[in-house]
């Protein structure tokens, strides 16, 4: 499975949001396939709950992970 | 009392102290509150903010029938204008572009946002744009002002404020009880430390009836913008600068009974008087508590490589967040969070012109950001090690 990396850290809402659901609804296809997993870096703390409902309510599995001072947040289809 | 200014000082650097924390740790963004009602139909939020306006209407409430009101309503409230709803619809549009209201701003900057530094910087270069055309505004209003001398739904209706408090509180608290009964306050969040908006929403109302007890005033601090656009003015352009009225305004002039028998004045106007004695240690109080919540989570750092579009939305947002709050003629920690529970007509009519103004906000939004966004976020390819 193919990691995508992408790094929002310093953006504000809804604009993390944004991007994060433009990635999403770009990959469904290969999300829902399990050939891509989306990995969000954000350090907005109101991104660390919008992104997540988001894309569970979409359908898809999301992982949460704390680092250092900043929040890991990958998306993936639900197999 | 011999030194008031000390006295509403500390008191508004702790309280604002106590908000900037609590506003950072549940990411209490009234800006965001709004605009997610039209951009994503999410309403969780919004019913803190209810929730948070009906508390502190029964706080000032119970603190007028007590007598522990110096003023009532509270200084710099005044009647209803057609420029409440032109200024609170400018607001509006101006804190979604920016990414956060007056305090949002400040909060966030604490937290280290450059994008929220920006939107400050807006927001004085907006505040002293209002003087441009602070004669023919203020004539606008006065001429669109109705019910003049009444500020308050009960004093335009002449019947005494706990009628109307309760014809508004009692259903409302109906319904804050139904949602409270259906968990529909909380909210999923996985931020490190993350204090649900429903307790936030309680503290605020606390902190905002303790700064009417103590201070005299709610939570405010756009006169102070204004002050350092007037001072930056005085600096830079000081032949122009003395041809503006606004900064030789002197609005503020009531007793405050905590504060001594002198009269508490104050203005626009780049001087230290005692709007300054009290927004500018509750500015200070609300970046350092941000910034204090933010450090002890390990979340304190300056994050400045943001798309250049995202900053201009900064830096325009702000700028109309700081016209807008001198055009209202308040913004929308006063009129919301002070105005709103007093009932004040005033305040209302400034809710629903900035909910027109968060509607067309989140559009152009995403007009904005839509085409490029894909374009500036930074992004790379790996393989999952994990997965491999």
């Amino acid at each position: 499975m193919e990691t995508i990396e992408i790094d929002i850290r310093g953006q504000l809402c809804p604009a993390t949001l944004l991007v994060a659901l433009k990635e999403i609804n770009a990959r469904g296809a290969q999300l829902r396939a399990g050939a891509v997993k989306l990995r969000f870096l954000i350090d907005n703390r109101d991104a660390t709950g919008t992104i997540p409902e988001s894309a569970a309510n979409m359908g898809y599995g999301v992982a949460v992970d704390r680092q250092e001072g900043w929040y890991r947040v990958e998306v993936f289809g639900r197999q | 009392m011999q030194h008031p200014f000390a006295f509403l000082g500390t008191v508004s650097l702790l309280l604002g102290l106590a908000a900037g924390f609590i506003m950072h740790r549940s990411d209490f963004c009234i800006a965001g509150m709004f605009r997610d009602l039209f951009l994503l139909r999410r309403t969780v939020m919004l019913r803190s903010f209810l929730l948070l306006v009906i508390a502190t209407m029964v706080l000032f409430e119970a603190a007028r029938l007590l007598g522990l009101l110096s003023v009532y309503p509270f200084p710099l409230l005044y009647a209803p204008s057609a420029a409440n709803i032109v200024g609170g619809f400018v607001f509006g549009i101006g804190m979604v572009l920016a990414g956060g209201c007056v305090v949002g701003t400040l909060y966030k900057m604490g937290a280290g946002s450059a994008l929220s530094m920006t939107a400050f910087g807006g927001m004085i270069v907006g505040s002293g744009l209002y003087a441009e055309f602070h004669p023919a505004w203020a004539a606008f209003l006065k001429k669109t002002t109705f019910f003049p001398g009444k500020v308050t739904i009960g004093q335009i209706l002449g019947i005494d404020p706990l009628f109307t408090v309760l014809a508004v509180a009692v259903p409302s608290a109906a319904i804050l009880l139904s949602w409270y009964r259906r968990d529909a306050f909380k909210r999923t969040a996985f931020a490190s430390g993350y204090l649900q908006p429903a307790r936030a929403a309680l503290l605020l109302a606390a902190i905002s009836a303790v700064s009417y007890l103590l201070v005299g005033m709610p939570l405010g601090v756009t006169s102070t913008f204004t002050k350092i656009a007037g001072w930056a003015e005085r600096v830079a352009l000081p032949e122009h600068y003395r041809s503006l009225t606004l900064y030789a305004a002197v609005p503020l002039n009531f007793v405050h009974r905590l504060a001594g028998t002198a009269p508490l004045t104050g203005g626009p106007g780049p001087v230290y008087d005692a709007l300054a004695a009290i927004q500018v240690p509750l500015i200070i109080g609300i970046v350092a508590g941000s910034a204090l919540s933010a450090a002890l989570l390990g979340e304190l750092r300056f994050s400045c490589r943001v798309p250049a579009r995202q900053y201009a939305l900064a830096a325009g947002g702000g700028l109309l967040v700081g016209l807008a709050s001198r055009m209202a003629p308040t913004c929308n920690v006063w009129h919301l969070m002070g105005g709103l529970p007093l009932l004040a007509a005033s305040s209302i009519l400034f809710l629903c012109g900035m909910l027109g103004g968060a509607w067309l906000g989140g559009m152009l939004l995403v007009r904005f950001l839509g085409s490029g966004i894909a374009s500036v976020a930074g992004r790379m390819c790996m393989p999952d090690r994990g997965a491999a």
